[in-house]
């Protein structure tokens, strides 16, 4: 390295509690309280409601398949729809079945009865879970009665009933996330987000107390780049720890599935890392007010997980949405994971799928220290004035 | 002296913070264009797939057109084994697979009830809905096609077949949000965050820079500078919460039903102790920036306990008690209600009454608080 002094931070850090926090506790705590949310993994009964106009033996098997699904519960039932509805808007029941009048009569007849359910697709998750459990109990059911009927006519193997009945069978197979385990999916991804702010904010945080003790020509004014370099390289350990402790936790301790290899991950975290330091310096020397650049880091990495495309998928998002997006260093982590944990790609292509697009954190870094040399400037500037 | 001198003191103090300005005002616009960027296509549509047709009959072909046809999926790719599909998709070229198996047409002729296999990735929740979606439609108009064309070999008349197909017809009625869109259902939950959060930032940061320098802030009781404070930044959030309600949400469609009293009604509680909140903060933290570090990094746990991305019946009960605490989730749980569903004003009394309850809360903690700093101050000089 260069000869430039070597600040001490372990002093800095120890007098500095919040610094101290934000590297240690506070992280811990924030991805503990977002597993802790999702911790039951699937959601099921989801108190639903129903309005059985006919009553009969019938209706209440069709009401008893609904039951019957792990993700739904018909605990309340009604005498109308005006006071399902009321209860629905109400926030009481996610969704609510209508059985129509004389529905045993048409089914008799084949006249085929329409059940209907409105379900609150306000709540997105929600309702898609709602709507392929009653999917799968109308298929129950219908399928229950086309054997019986096809029986009464005389078609006394049962297999051949129901083929007659259900024509295309269908299978349906997640490829990876095998359980379509929300939990699992969800926090993978909100945990990454939320390390990337913490890195962000936390290098402003460093920066800021050696900008304090130091000032900045002691800071960075002999060799802006070694220096800088000197000074992260104490922190880094901290956020490497952070995000080899989520994986370590996620794959091993709670033993999600896991199919590929953790080292290329580790490899993706360290240049993730960088990335966000890089990006958090950035935002100090830019504003060298502690409290502008913590309102720019967050209007950065706040909305990251909107843009990390895991919810909604990037290829559906527009032109200005994918650039904002291919800014933010945990969109491009979350990949390298993804390949890395579900598809159990191999190192290599992950790796070299994932460098390319962080080598253009070289120009922010390249920013930074051009600013660096503009503060510079401004400070012997105003000396010189005084 | 005077309440009316302290107002014209503090908003000059405020409009002159180009910090608090920048949060503030800066903030709540930027956000309000930023966070819905990657929703504005609303659901995801022609998901890309890879066709295995193991079959090449004429209806099998059929299939794959009804697939392609579909909104949900479109075929860009064909593969002749399970082993070239799943190349390609690790490849990235699909996101999934669509299985028709070999002796499909003969299959479904002798009625022997083919097997249709369609996979899709579900490392991406929304990717796969889509998918299997769109594959489950295509899949069951063909089916339904050939039970009826079955019934009219059966000798059933056509116009009955086609009613007697399915024993039950399910009608699923997505409600509230009736195209499943996603902007519609992140934004007015986010946007009421985003109040919040910049809201507190922006007290905070003024409680924040006044704590270094002397000024009018140490000439008066705590109780008046609370008022005066709450008063102007309510009054400020007013305004921008009209933006948001009014014109943003206008402007990407998005649901209001509510009537402007409720809004209004509702808003009030909510910004006056996000206000004592931003007070609190302002006083405790020893310096500025700390506010803006704690706002920032309590955003995303405040969103995902709310209740709207996961069902509070799957939420364990001690983290629903905590997320209570903070006014974000009674006011994006009940602003859904009236806005979105079109809840009466009767209906979110409970969270009403705890937005109400929480301004009494958070307010004693500001007052004493912001006594602490005046008092220490004091006692340095």
């Amino acid at each position: 390295m260069m000869t430039a002094t070597k600040l001490p931070q372990w002093g800095l850090l120890k007098s500095d509690r919040w610094l101290l926090s934000s590297l240690t506790w506070i992280p811990i705590l924030l991805a503990l309280s977002i597993w802790w949310v999702f911790s039951q993994g699937i959601a099921k009964d989801l108190p639903v409601g129903v309005v059985d106009l006919q009553q009969s033996a019938l209706s209440r098997q069709l009401v008893r398949e609904f039951d019957a699904t792990s993700t739904l519960k018909v605990d309340h039932t009604f005498n109308d729809v005006g006071a399902a509805k009321s209860a629905f808007i109400s926030n009481e029941i996610y969704a609510y079945i209508v059985i129509p009048k004389n529905f045993d009569r048409d089914i008799k007849i084949s006249n085929a009865p329409q059940v209907t359910v409105f379900y609150n697709s306000q709540y997105i998750l929600v309702g898609k879970l709602i709507n392929s459990a009653a999917l799968q109990a109308h298929g129950t059911f219908n399928a229950q009665i086309a054997t019986l009927k096809q029986m009464a006519k005389g078609n006394s193997n049962q297999l051949a009933a129901i083929s007659k009945a259900v024509r295309i069978r269908t299978q349906i197979t997640p490829l990876f996330n095998k359980n379509s385990n929300y939990a699992q999916f969800l926090v993978s991804a909100i945990v990454p987000a939320l390390w990337q702010i913490s890195i962000v904010v936390s290098t402003i945080l460093f920066l800021t107390a050696n900008y304090r003790r130091y000032g900045l020509k002691k800071m960075v004014g002999k060799n802006p780049l070694s220096q800088l370099i000197s000074i992260s390289s104490f922190y880094l350990p901290f956020f490497i720890m952070q995000g080899a402790s989520f994986l370590i936790w996620f794959y091993y301790i709670l033993n999600w599935p896991m199919e590929g290899s953790l080292l290329p991950l580790f490899f993706a975290q360290l240049v993730t890392v960088i990335a966000c330091m890089v990006m958090g310096a950035l935002f100090f020397f830019y504003a060298l007010d502690p409290a502008k650049a913590m309102s720019f880091a967050g209007a950065f990495s706040a909305p990251s997980f909107a843009f990390m495309g895991v919810t909604f998928p990037v290829t559906d998002m527009n032109m200005v949405a994918q650039v904002w997006r291919s800014l933010l260093p945990i969109s491009h982590y979350i990949e390298a994971q993804i390949s890395q944990v579900s598809y159990g790609a191999s190192a290599w292509q992950t790796v070299s799928d994932f460098m390319p697009s962080m080598l253009g954190y070289l120009l922010p870094l390249l920013l930074t220290l051009l600013l660096i040399k503009k503060q510079l400037r401004k400070l012997e500037n105003n000396n010189g004035s005084i | 002296m005077g309440l009316f001198k302290l107002i014209k003191a503090e908003l000059k103090a405020i409009f002159s913070n180009s910090d608090i300005l920048l949060t503030v005002f800066g903030g709540v616009i930027f956000y309000s264009f930023l966070y819905p960027l990657p929703y504005t296509q609303q659901t995801p549509q022609e998901q890309q797939i890879t066709v295995i047709n193991l079959d090449s009959s004429q209806l099998s072909r059929q299939l794959e057109r009804m697939v392609d046809a579909t909104a949900q999926v479109k075929i860009v790719k064909r593969a002749h084994s399970i082993e070239e599909a799943k190349a390609q998709f690790l490849k990235g070229d699909v996101r999934g697979i669509l299985l028709i198996p070999k002796h499909f047409n003969r299959d479904l002729l002798l009625g022997k009830s083919p097997v249709l296999s369609y996979s899709g990735d579900a490392s991406y929740f929304l990717v796969y809905g889509t998918i299997v979606e769109g594959l489950a439609k295509a899949g069951g108009t063909l089916a339904a096609q050939a039970t009826v064309s079955r019934l009219v070999i059966d000798g059933v008349p056509l116009e009955l077949a086609t009613q007697q197909y399915a024993q039950v017809k399910l009608n699923m009625k997505p409600t509230f949000n009736p195209t499943i869109g996603y902007l519609n259902y992140v934004v007015p939950a986010v946007f009421v965050l985003i109040l919040q959060q910049t809201l507190i930032m922006g007290v905070g940061l003024l409680g924040g820079s006044e704590k270094m320098n002397e000024g009018y802030w140490h000439q008066y009781s705590p109780f008046l500078i609370l008022a005066a404070r709450s008063f102007i930044f309510v009054g400020i959030y007013y305004l921008l919460a009209l933006y948001y309600f009014g014109f943003s949400f206008e402007f990407y469609g998005v649901n209001k039903l509510a009537s402007h009293t409720v809004i209004l009604a509702l808003l009030a509680p909510f910004l006056l102790t996000s206000t004592f909140i931003g007070i609190l903060l302002g006083a405790i933290l020893p310096r500025r920036e700390l506010v803006t570090f704690i706002v920032l990094i309590s955003s995303m746990p405040l969103i995902f306990s709310t209740g709207f991305i996961w069902p509070l019946e799957s939420v364990p009960l001690p983290m629903i008690w905590l997320s209570n605490l903070f006014p974000s989730t009674p006011a994006i749980q009940s602003f859904l209600m009236v806005n979105q569903m079109g809840a009466e004003f009767s209906q979110v009394m409970a969270q009403w009454k705890l937005l109400w309850m929480q301004v009494v809360v958070w307010g004693v903690l500001a007052y004493f608080s912001y006594q602490r700093v005046q008092r220490r101050r004091i006692k340095a000089k």
